[in-house]
């Protein structure tokens, strides 16, 4: 199939913008779309011009890296699905297809469909972890934890810190990306010692770095590959709550 | 011809690593933040590393080439990590993982390191639970197991279909930690492209800022490598697009030998090939053979939809050669016999290069529902890729390079043969032997990070005069020179074919002649048309954009470039070893029933190659090695 | 030797204050709190409003005494100065907040859709600031109206409530600024119930199941009933 593509090209991270048309011929509806752009650029490369820049690595969905903002959606129309993985018998001949970067104060673009999320690492570096020096753990089984636990604490561990809850929101806020990980640790017996310091550097971190608030619409949620409701949102609240009650930072 | 000394302590194989710890030289705590430690990779292996070095005091210097540490392949592994904990009462243990390694490994490896690996393998578990790594519970609350690729004991610990991605998250987590307390140093988007060596030893490295472009020195007391495994060099694998060989090879340039690139291993159960364009291979569990049934049609050309041939026209093809393992066999085995149905003409599919894996069987047994709690995530992700309903027609399958067991050779001490320049994880050669077994990749790159790297590099800085050096150094201005003008000169071909038509043209050669089974004659042909391809590489590519910026196609031209000198190492390398083991199927050396057959006599050793200058051969060094505790035999999976 | 790689931005916090616990007061997810906290006080002062509006179905005798026992509470001066209160925090908190969001998105999307269920993304969610400025100025107009309209006695002690507001309804230009501010007040509760309740940290699958149809419901039905009461005023005061 034939479709037109709107791409945003931007040469370096104070260079301008813009979208600019491509055709991406014969394209077969089994590749994946970022299998789509591959032919685009060696299209591009065969002509000597310069390729598209966009993040992808492990194209199964887990690394997080990619990050493309598919039609105004990120990671595109398939719901629990990064764009890695979205096929283009999705698509039909013809179709007009518009691809923007991740756009937040927090992820400035590096180069075209590329942006920089180091802001994220920042947010774990502040609290996002418990504080274990190898060596000298009690044996595994000393900690026991419930089935149940455990499988809330798992499902919001499966975030893959690719931004697109960032992205969908309209405050770009990184409020879901920050719950799923104070839920995680929070859920769990491990995670309790630091519980009220962690909550709090974490909010702080996240605002020092310019991402906006949340208004709980929920866009987040609905484009979040691995499905992480905004409950895990609402944890911080709660979190936060009890952090400034019992003095904690 | 030279051998190698692996510097493995002396004593019974139980007691050598709590021995040698004793006798091993410790730096004072006061003077651990004097110095620096460069760890090039972030995934399990190089997060562990870097954050327990930093734990431990040292200046640590962490690079990656993603935006991210969090983001290092070992992120994908699904299945589970083992450990001889014997939590289920099954008659694990220490030797018994000990036992089952070297075994799996096909004789290959070497037992002290091995040994060393199940004993720590123990505390990985541990350390991860502390860190809050989800793993799976039973209902009392402990530690869930299951049994995993063949095992006879369940002994892997697991975190849902995302065991890798949990445990990369907690060594992540440990490593901001240490870059909060500003113990460790981070430089994501780097690309190590040299090694710098002064006064023969590993100093410091040259990367490339891969936002920048520009070229950076770092320099360090010691180096630690942990930049994974070179399976991309096959173009289609199970590997992330970005992993590379090149900080190996590049190191391997410099005096690093490189050991056993040959041993390559080939996982069953990988969705096919569906077109030219494909730029990955997407694995899925092997589990799914625990339930599935495979089989291929029993003419030839039978080109019928699977509903339509009859139960009597389909050969089961592993049951009716393995009538005791059936589908469970080894991966090495089930990916060869796929290979041999398809090369007879009887895979399936429109390419004709996959094979049936049935589940009709298992629905009517267990139920719909049944194979949906089990394998629900699977089948839903090959109707995602194939867009076909894995529950009505049978999923089609083909084998893909997923792990390379060879690496640059390290001592017991994990360090190459480049003083200073330590190896961990996938990237180093030493636990694997010839095959890894399943669930035996994370335990190995943790116990390296975590466990063995913190009290080997410390005897090595304690026992070494390690004069101040400065970035100025001749050494640094020379391999920081190279690079740039290694960059100038990919840039500057300016021919006509695309980074990735070299790629795919070495894949196809690497895949065809040094796949899943070589021969004298396929490896020759390998070794002709590599240095063919490798010189219309550099008369012919075309490496568009600018030195000075973010250039993707830049990056992927240097990769290509070191794989097309890789390559002819690995060719190399399987053609000298004129046995089967493992991964390594020789099909001049195969038992009457077609099982790889090993030569002990001649071939019980590690191939440690190194690097004598562009178009010179490479020099082979041996480390033999000996079997005190596990004896050789002859696998059988009958 | 060393560029610094990974920069370290040091909590440069939005809000001023300098002891660590209170600081958190100036956080993002406090200002959420506080919007929610004080929306649903809100939301709870209608609920009052509306009921107590309602009466005038009741005649004028009951209505008018209705209002006069209220005024006559001491404690309303303290009540009326805490509304103010929580609608101030409620406002400025709100601007604040936007002109914040705004600014984390200083670049804007080419093409932006909705991204579908799960998300609760509407119009109304969309537009809770033209909304919460458009419920500004109607309180403007709303309390110069009846809280300092004319002062008609009620023979039985206190103002004839009643009848200011037949006068004020008997406008078709006044029923219908009404009317559409109680629109834009139900499309403002419309999203803001139930998000005021996430905002508090209430989010469990069954209290979703709960809240969202609940929050709209009750939406709709404050706007409802005061649209119903002005149109009726304005019927009643044009018989």
């Amino acid at each position: 199939m034939r479709l037109k593509l709107r791409i945003w090209r931007q040469a370096g991270p104070t260079a301008p913008g813009r979208l600019e048309d491509y055709a991406a011929d014969d394209i077969s509806p089994d590749m994946s779309f970022l299998e789509m752009l591959d032919v685009v650029n060696e299209g591009l490369v065969r002509q000597g011009k310069d390729a598209i820049a966009f993040d992808s690595d492990c194209r199964e969905g887990i690394c997080g890296m990619c990050s493309l903002v598919v039609n105004g959606v990120p990671h595109g129309p398939d719901r629990g699905t990064t764009v890695c993985q979205l096929h283009m018998r999705r698509y039909k001949d013809g179709d007009t297809i518009t691809i923007e970067p991740w756009r937040a104060r927090a992820f400035p673009v590096v180069k075209d469909l590329i942006v920089d999320r180091s802001a994220f690492d920042r947010i774990i570096a502040a609290g996002g972890y418990v504080s274990v020096n190898a060596g000298g753990a009690p044996d595994g089984n000393a900690i026991p934890i419930s089935k149940a636990i455990y499988e809330q604490a798992m499902d919001s561990a499966a975030c893959i810190g690719c931004g697109a809850c960032v992205a969908a929101c309209k405050n770009a806020s990184a409020h879901l990306f920050m719950g799923a990980k104070i839920s995680q640790l929070a859920r769990l017996p491990q995670g309790q010692v630091e519980r009220a310091s962690r909550v709090a550097a974490m909010v702080h971190q996240a605002d020092a770095e310019g991402f906006g608030s949340c208004s709980n619409e929920g866009e987040c949620e609905a484009v979040c590959p691995k499905e992480i409701p905004i409950s895990n949102i609402a944890r911080i609240t709660r979190e936060l709550v009890k952090a400034v009650w019992r003095g904690g930072e | 011809m030279p051998q190698l000394d692996a510097r493995v302590p002396a004593g019974p194989i139980a007691g050598k690593w709590d021995r040698h710890k004793f006798e091993m030289k410790l730096v004072n705590p006061a003077n651990k933040r004097k110095f620096t430690l460069i760890v090039v990779g972030t995934g399990l292996a190089g997060a562990s590393a870097a954050s327990s070095l930093g734990e431990l005091g040292y200046n640590v210097l962490s690079f990656c080439i993603q935006d991210s540490p969090r983001r290092a392949h070992s992120i994908a592994a699904q299945g589970g990590i083992n450990a001889a904990k014997n939590y289920q009462n099954d008659g694990d243990s220490v030797y018994r993982l000990f036992y089952d390694t070297v075994k799996g490994g096909d004789y290959r490896s070497r037992e002290a390191n091995v040994y060393r690996l199940a004993q720590l393998s123990v505390n990985i578990i541990d350390q991860c639970v502390a860190q809050g790594v989800p793993f799976a519970r039973d209902y009392g609350g402990l530690l869930d197991n299951r049994s995993f690729g063949g095992a006879q004991v369940s002994r892997t610990f697991y975190a849902r279909g995302q065991t890798g991605q949990q445990l990369l998250l907690g060594a992540y987590q440990s490593l901001m930690r240490q870059v909060h307390h500003e113990t460790v140093t981070l430089f994501p988007r780097r690309e190590m492209l040299d090694l710098v060596v002064v006064d023969g030893r590993a100093r410091g490295i040259v990367v490339r800022n891969l936002k920048t472009g520009e070229i950076e020195r770092y320099a360090a007391d010691a180096v630690i490598l942990a930049t994974g495994g070179y399976g991309t060099a096959y173009y289609l694998s199970t590997n992330a697009v970005n992993s590379n060989v090149t900080a190996a090879w590049r190191a391997h340039k410099r005096g690093a030998y490189f050991a056993n690139p040959c041993y390559t291993q080939i996982h069953p159960t990988c969705i096919p090939v569906s077109g030219e364009h494909q730029s990955k291979l997407t694995l899925m569990s092997e589990s799914l053979r625990n339930d599935g049934r495979v089989w291929v049609p029993r003419k030839v050309g039978d080109r019928r939809p699977p509903e339509q041939i009859p139960e009597d026209e389909r050969d089961y093809y592993l049951e009716r050669k393995y009538p005791s393992f059936g589908n469970l066999v080894p991966r090495d085995v089930a990916s060869r016999n796929a290979k041999q149905v398809c090369d007879d003409g009887r895979g399936v599919g429109e390419t004709g290069l996959a094979v049936y894996l049935d589940f009709a069987d298992a629905i009517r047994r267990i139920g719909i529902e049944g194979i949906r709690d089990k394998y629900g995530n699977l089948f839903q992700m090959y109707q995602k890729i194939t867009d076909e309903n894995p529950y009505e027609t049978p999923m089609r399958i083909y084998p893909a390079i997923h792990y390379t067991m060879g690496g640059l050779w390290v001592d017991y001490n994990l360090m190459s043969t480049i003083p200073g320049l330590h190896v961990l994880g996938e990237a180093n050669f030493s636990d694997h032997g010839a095959n890894r077994l399943g669930a035996s990749a994370l335990m190995q790159g943790l116990a390296d990070g975590y466990f063995v790297i913190p009290y080997t590099i410390a005897d090595y800085l304690a026992s070494t005069p390690l004069p101040k050096i400065s970035t100025d150094h001749d050494a640094f201005k020379q391999a920081s020179d190279a690079a740039q003008r290694q960059i100038n000169a990919l840039l500057d071909v300016k021919g006509t074919r695309t980074i990735r038509h070299f790629h795919r043209a070495l894949g196809r050669i690497l895949w065809d002649d040094v796949g899943m089974s070589r021969t004298a004659e396929s490896l020759t042909r390998a070794l002709a048309e590599i240095p063919k391809l490798r010189e219309e590489f550099w008369h012919d590519v075309s490496v568009p954009g600018a030195p000075d910026n973010l250039n993707q196609s830049l990056e992927y031209a240097g990769r290509v470039a070191d794989y097309l000198d890789f390559a002819e190492l690995l060719a190399l390398d399987a053609q000298h070893r004129r046995e089967s083991c493992g991964g390594h199927f020789r099909e001049e050396s195969q038992t009457p029933d077609g099982e790889a057959l090993r030569d002990d006599e001649h071939f019980s050793y590690v191939a440690a190659w190194e690097y004598t200058g562009p178009g010179q051969r490479p020099e082979l060094h041996k480390e033999p090695l000996v079997f005190d505790e596990v004896h050789p035999t002859q696998r059988s999976y009958k | 030797m060393l560029t610094c790689a990974f920069e370290r931005r040091n909590s440069k916090l939005r809000g001023t204050v300098s002891s660590p616990r209170l600081r958190l007061l100036g956080s993002s997810v406090a200002t959420k709190l506080l919007i929610g906290i004080t929306g649903l006080a809100l939301v709870l002062y209608l609920i009052v409003h509306v009921v107590g509006n309602l009466l005038i179905f009741l005649g004028p005798d009951f209505f008018n005494r209705y209002a006069y026992t209220l005024e006559g509470n001491p404690l309303l001066p303290i009540v009326e100065i805490g509304l103010l209160l929580v609608f101030l925090i409620h406002i400025l908190r709100t601007i604040r907040n936007f002109v914040l969001n705004q600014r984390a998105r200083p670049v804007r999307y080419v093409e932006k859709r909705r991204a579908g269920w799960p998300s609760r993304k509407s119009f109304p969610s969309s537009t809770m600031i033209v909304s919460g400025l458009w419920l500004v100025a109607f309180l403007l107009v709303h309390v110069k109206a009846f809280r300092y309209g004319a002062e008609y006695p009620w023979p039985a002690g206190g103002r004839d409530l009643y009848r200011l507001e037949l006068e004020t309804f008997r406008s078709p230009l006044v029923v219908a600024f009404y009317a559409i501010s109680m629109v834009v007040i139900g499309a403002h509760l419309w999203h803001g119930i139930a998000s005021g309740f996430q905002s508090l940290g209430a989010d469990t699958p069954a209290w979703r199941r709960f809240i969202l149809p609940a929050g709209k419901i009750v939406a709709v039905a404050i706007a409802g009933a005061f649209i119903v009461i002005a149109i009726w005023a304005h019927l009643q005061g044009a018989a």
